[in-house]
């Protein structure tokens, strides 16, 4: 599948981006911000493109053997059940998918501030470290040369 | 073939030896070449200019050259070893992915045999190397703190150390609390300004280069000042293998230029500085009548003895954040309580503890070095929630000892993209290295629940975790048991050298970094007494 044709299953896709990552409460960001991330790895390398291609149409041909409304209109524990027997049956693929999906929403600026981090590069601005004594090395001072001469 | 004409002494390899020893013996007056098959790396180029700079710690920056493929990178076929080799090509060699930790090794490193009856003494001792390893501090910069009384007392360090932060502080309080060995550990990044470069800013992931050079590459550290010795650094020149005169001397080297062609360098003498398997692999390449198995390798040696360093990993989970994105993300607190032999405990030799910062977010969800990925769905919140922020590494460096059938020869199919045989490493893990590293695992599940930790998960072998690659020329008196004499010559070719780290007789339970590059400034210094 190329990178076109995971584009037109893009509605799938998302949701089980969805799926993978929900949304909550305090987190509404959900996996769909993975989305572009995804897309552009298929397109970047023919091997993840493959891998997640095949994930896709395992998804697809298990969704369509069930239930008539597919994935994106089952119920949430239909839909893990799904994901579940797929992660069994092409592991390899659906590793791929989940680990492009965590790569691209734990890099998205969205993400990153939710966590409470500042967005953008770490450089050049850095982070500030709070000045603080150092713990009394004393103790550990006095126990003496604790190395064997030699 | 184009020839150029010949030098004093030709370098190969640009990394944390092969830029000391240049930069020492320019110092001398003695002409230097060094090759170089990887570039400059631009200071722009780094990924932390950019948003998505965790991205890149999986691909184009990745410390495996098999992931990273990039052309100055050649393929090390490590499907028989359980640690898979790391290593940069650049000037400035892997230390331009380094964490710069920089413990050195202690007195008893070098006594193994007479102390333990294991592996063999070094021709060399600490009292020797002391000179060297203080030099080295003042060039490349060392963050710390004297009176650790788990060594001979050390000269100043150059700045204050790293801040421990809340995780450091943490941490140090589980320490404190079973009255165990711990101190601030010495690290080669500066924490105030010093000879001409920056402070650390704690932006956090130097293992992808630092790009303000408060992190000692030897680019930015050793190689300016062996320039301005008068050194002559050639790039993108990678060396195919070493030829010999017919006086069985080392006379130089055949090389591929930056555009692919073939070219001799003459040379006086010649050093290795390839690691520990470039070097190998360049020695096994360089076959004539007089050396079938390659050279300076009569002693059957070469490219065997391999040691890694087996890392096993402890993280702990804590109720509260702990800021481990700030900060050089592995430096922070060493502990070496089990450090010397004691036989009780099952194992001979011991390990040290490294304390890592914490996990950036997208290693948060893969599991970073214990590899237990967040669940997916719609327990994914949760997991992901208590553990971001939250966790603690502590790293289990245990000693290493050499064994012959842990090694580096070439692949008989695998090549690099000049057709150069790549290298290929076989490695287990010895009986002795499993117990050990059970032992520090168990030990760090102690200290991380005094510190506070929930829970702790550990990995019990960190595959990707090749990251100090030592003994595959090792140094010792005798030419039947060793590679090179105790000045860094091969016993069979007495004007080729070695420097980097294939010449550690044994590992020690810390990173060596320190230790190899006070081992090739000695190296540099006897070149240039016989010289003169
Ligand atoms: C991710 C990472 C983290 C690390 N963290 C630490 C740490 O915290 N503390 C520590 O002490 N150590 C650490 N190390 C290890 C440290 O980087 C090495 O011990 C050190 O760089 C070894 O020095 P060397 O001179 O032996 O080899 P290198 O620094 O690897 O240099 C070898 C050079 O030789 C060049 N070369 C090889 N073959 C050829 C050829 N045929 N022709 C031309 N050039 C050639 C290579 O391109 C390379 O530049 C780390 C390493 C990595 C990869
Ligand atoms: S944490 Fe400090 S040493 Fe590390 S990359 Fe950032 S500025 Fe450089």
């Amino acid at each position: 599948m190329t990178p076109e044709r995971l584009e037109a299953k893009r509605d799938l896709l998302i949701s089980v981006l969805d799926t993978l990552i929900p949304a909550d409460e305090e987190f509404p960001e959900s996996g769909a911000l993975a989305l572009d991330h995804v897309l552009a790895i298929a397109g970047a390398s023919a091997e993840a493109g493959s891998l997640l291609a095949r994930a896709l149409e395992a998804i697809e041909a298990a969704a369509a053997g069930g239930e008539a409304r597919g994935f994106a209109g089952s119920s949430v524990t239909q839909r893990e059940e799904l994901l579940r027997r797929v992660e069994r049956s092409h592991p390899a693929a659906f590793e791929a998918l989940v680990r492009h999906t965590y790569d691209g929403f734990y890099s998205h600026p969205a993400t990153i501030a939710r966590l409470g981090l500042e967005p953008g590069p770490v450089q050049p601005r850095g982070h500030r470290i709070e000045p603080a004594a150092l713990p009394d090395l004393a103790r550990v001072a006095a126990r003496g040369p604790i190395f064997r001469r030699a | 073939m184009a020839t150029d004409g010949r030098i004093d002494v030709l370098v190969i390899g640009a990394g944390a030896s092969g830029a000391a020893v240049a930069w020492r013996l320019a110092g001398a007056g003695i002409g230097v070449v060094c090759l170089e098959q990887g570039d400059w790396v631009d200071a722009r180029a780094y990924p932390h200019w950019r948003a998505d700079w965790e991205l890149h710690r999986h691909t184009d920056w990745s410390a495996e050259p098999n992931v990273r493929r990039l052309p100055q990178d050649y393929p090390v076929n490590d499907q028989a070893s359980v640690i898979s080799p790391l290593m940069y090509n650049a000037v400035g060699g892997s230390t331009i992915h380094w964490s710069a930790h920089f413990p050195r090794f202690r007195p008893s490193d070098f006594r193994v045999k007479s102390l333990d009856g294991v592996a063999d003494d070094w021709p060399i001792d600490y009292a020797m190397l002391e000179p060297y390893f203080d030099l080295n501090d003042r060039t490349m910069g060392v963050a710390g703190i004297t009176g650790d009384p788990a060594y001979p007392p050390k000269s100043p360090r150059q700045t204050p150390p790293i801040p421990l932060d809340t995780l450091g502080l943490t941490i140090a309080g589980g320490f404190e609390r079973l009255g165990w060995h711990w101190w601030p550990s010495d690290s080669a990044i500066l924490t105030r300004d010093y000879d001409g470069r920056r402070a650390c800013v704690n932006c956090g992931p130097c293992d992808l280069g630092c790009p303000i050079g408060a992190k000692a590459s030897t680019d930015i550290t050793y190689w300016p000042k062996a320039l301005a010795a008068g050194a002559r650094l050639v790039t993108r020149a990678r060396v195919r293998e070493i030829t010999l005169g017919p006086d069985g001397r080392a006379d130089g080297v055949i090389y591929y230029d930056r555009e692919g062609r073939e070219r001799a360098q003459k040379a006086r003498a010649v050093v290795l500085a390839a690691n520990g398997i470039g070097t190998p692999r360049l020695l096994l390449n360089s076959r004539s009548a007089r050396f079938p198995d390659g050279l300076a390798n009569r002693s059957g040696l070469v490219g065997r003895n391999l040691m890694f360093h087996p890392y096993a990993m402890a993280r702990g989970v804590f109720e509260r954040p702990l800021g481990g994105h700030r900060g050089p993300i592995g430096c922070s607190i060493i502990s070496q309580e089990f450090y010397e032999t004691d036989l009780s405990r099952g194992f001979v030799r011991g390990y040290s503890f490294q304390v890592a910062r914490g996990l950036s977010p997208i290693a948060s969800a893969n599991g970073g070095s214990v590899g237990d990925r967040v669940p997916w769905g719609r327990e994914h919140r949760r997991a992901y929630g208590e553990r971001f922020d939250r966790t603690i590494t502590v790293a289990i460096i245990g000693e290493d000892l050499p064994e012959p059938d842990n090694r580096v020869d070439l692949d008989p199919a695998l090549t690099d993209g000049h057709g150069i045989p790549a290298p290929r490493v076989s490695y287990r893990l010895s009986e002795n290295s499993r117990r050990m590293l059970d032992h520090g695992i168990a030990r760090a599940r102690e200290v991380l629940h005094a510190a506070g930790a929930r829970e702790v998960a550990a990995n019990p072998l960190l595959r990707a975790g090749g990251w100090h690659l030592m003994g595959t020329a090792r140094m010792g008196r005798d030419p039947a048991t060793s590679v090179v004499d105790a000045e860094g010559r091969c016993h069979d070719v007495p004007n080729l050298y070695i420097v980097d780290g294939s010449v550690m007789v044994t590992s020690a339970g810390v990173n060596p970094t320190s230790t190899i590059q006070a081992v090739a400034l000695h190296v540099a210094d006897g070149m240039i007494r016989r010289r003169s």
